[in-house]
């Protein structure tokens, strides 16, 4: 009789347990295998001042068309390891890479959701935390899984990206036949670096390396991501600004949901682009070499030989 | 405002008015290609300076100027002297001149965007926008 009790308690037990919260790699899953078309804002609060942009999404079998209403011919194809930047029908920029696919340990959990509507549509909503901080709201559709809407948070709880649907169509147009990204070279990861295996809480997923010294390595925490790039030359941007950050001077660019940093080291061109939320990008680029000035005959080598 | 390259150098050479050089910070504090320019300049001219300077042969101007040395007997210092500025020049336009391996915020982009294409969090929340504004520049 005894284990009979015990054999019911356990029954009601596990399903308590895993209620605690809805599984956050589920629901992103399910968002991916969404097919729609759809309209995005997106607005970021930066501490270089406001980025924003409205673009056009369309989703199909894992593969997202990103266009831009002021821009109306250029398009972005990402998806599976692939993206390329299309204007007026030739290809501007595009990479291919393959992961090792690995995953980061959980960082994040989600609450049990709520109800709530959503473009005249049932969603529900999700907290995701870690470490006791709220740091994304999320909105799913409750019919297909589509991720509408979503919140990021600094760590002190002010907002940094939201990211919102403001048309929605379920029906997505069907994909481009025109897949130009498979005509590209894929890079594999697991490449060697003496780039950090964690870095402020993110853990480095794939490192790529080419033959011409150029390495990159892409660190996630299973929600934000970026990726820390190692080049033998400089690298230029043009609407960047610079911005100390412990001491160490850097230069600075914002877009819309993402931000980079470059500088120099003695070894050559660094940068970091990723999607973290400014309060995370302190912690992060004191674990990576500091800019240092390569010296006036580094320079000239550089400039002479590349 | 367009990169004002002309007025970095006459900022560096004082020529500048008050209006010119607040309209030029205030270039700079938005314009990362212009205040790394601006460092450049100001790294060769310190180089410049820093070089040592030569103590000429005791007469060696009297003696020129009245005709009484043979351009031979000072040929490995005039050799060593165009050498140098050979060089320096060489340097000052390897600096100047940017170099011919840069990368772009674009080709960052791309790689970045195609990894995180294979994230679990890949979709709205986490698609990789082209630089808009650059674009339509």
């Amino acid at each position: 009789m005894r284990r009979v009790i015990v054999f019911a308690t356990a029954l009601v037990l596990v399903p308590a347990s895993t209620a605690l919260g809805a599984d956050l790699d589920e629901l992103l899953d399910d968002s991916r295998e969404a097919s729609y078309s759809a309209e995005q804002v997106i607005t970021c609060s930066t501490p270089d001042g406001v980025r924003d942009a409205v673009i056009e999404l369309s989703q199909s079998r894992g593969e997202l068309h990103v266009g831009a209403p002021v821009a109306p011919d250029v398009e972005v194809a990402s998806g599976s390891g692939g993206w390329t930047l299309v204007r007026e029908g030739s290809v501007v920029s595009s990479a291919n890479v393959q992961g090792t696919g690995d995953v980061p340990e959980p960082r994040y959990s989600v609450d049990d959701g709520a109800d709530t509507e959503y473009l005249g549509r049932e969603a529900t909503r999700y907290e995701m935390a870690g470490d006791g901080v709220v740091r994304a709201e999320l909105v799913f559709d409750v019919e297909i899984g589509a991720l509408l809407r979503v919140v990021t948070f600094n760590g002190d709880g002010s907002i940094y990206c939201e990211r919102r649907f403001v048309t929605f169509d379920p029906e997505a147009p069907p994909p481009d036949d025109e897949d130009s990204a498979d005509v590209i070279e894929s890079a594999e990861g697991g490449a060697e670096s003496d780039l950090p295996e964690t870095l402020a809480g993110f853990e480095r997923l794939d490192v790529y390396r080419d033959d011409e010294g150029f390495v990159f390595a892409y660190y996630s925490d299973g929600f934000f991501s970026f990726a820390v790039f190692q080049i033998p030359s400089v690298v230029i941007i043009d609407t960047g600004s610079p911005v100390t950050l412990a001491d160490r001077i850097y230069t600075r660019s914002f877009s819309p949901g993402q931000v980079t940093y470059a500088w120099e080291t003695r070894r050559g061109g660094m940068a970091m682009v990723g999607d973290l939320p400014p309060d995370m990008h302190e912690a992060v680029l004191a674990g990576l070499p500091a800019p240092e000035d390569p010296g006036l005959f580094r320079r000239l080598w550089r400039s002479l030989f590349g | 405002m367009t990169h004002p390259g002309e007025l970095i150098s006459a900022y560096m050479d004082g020529e500048l008015t008050r209006p010119e050089i607040e309209q030029l910070l205030a270039h700079l504090d938005g314009c990362g290609r212009c205040a790394a320019e601006l460092q450049q300049v100001q790294i060769v001219r310190s180089a410049v300076r820093s070089l040592p300077r030569l103590e000429l042969p005791a007469g060696l101007i009297l003696e020129a100027d009245a005709g009484l040395v043979p351009l031979h007997r000072n040929k490995g210092l005039l050799v060593g002297a165009a050498a140098a500025v050979v060089a320096l020049v060489i340097a000052i336009a390897a600096i100047l001149t940017p170099s011919a391996a840069t990368v772009s915020l674009e080709e960052l982009n791309s790689r970045y965007g195609a990894r995180a294409s294979l994230d679990p969090a890949f979709g709205p929340a986490k698609v990789v926008v082209p630089n808009l504004a650059e674009l339509l520049e």
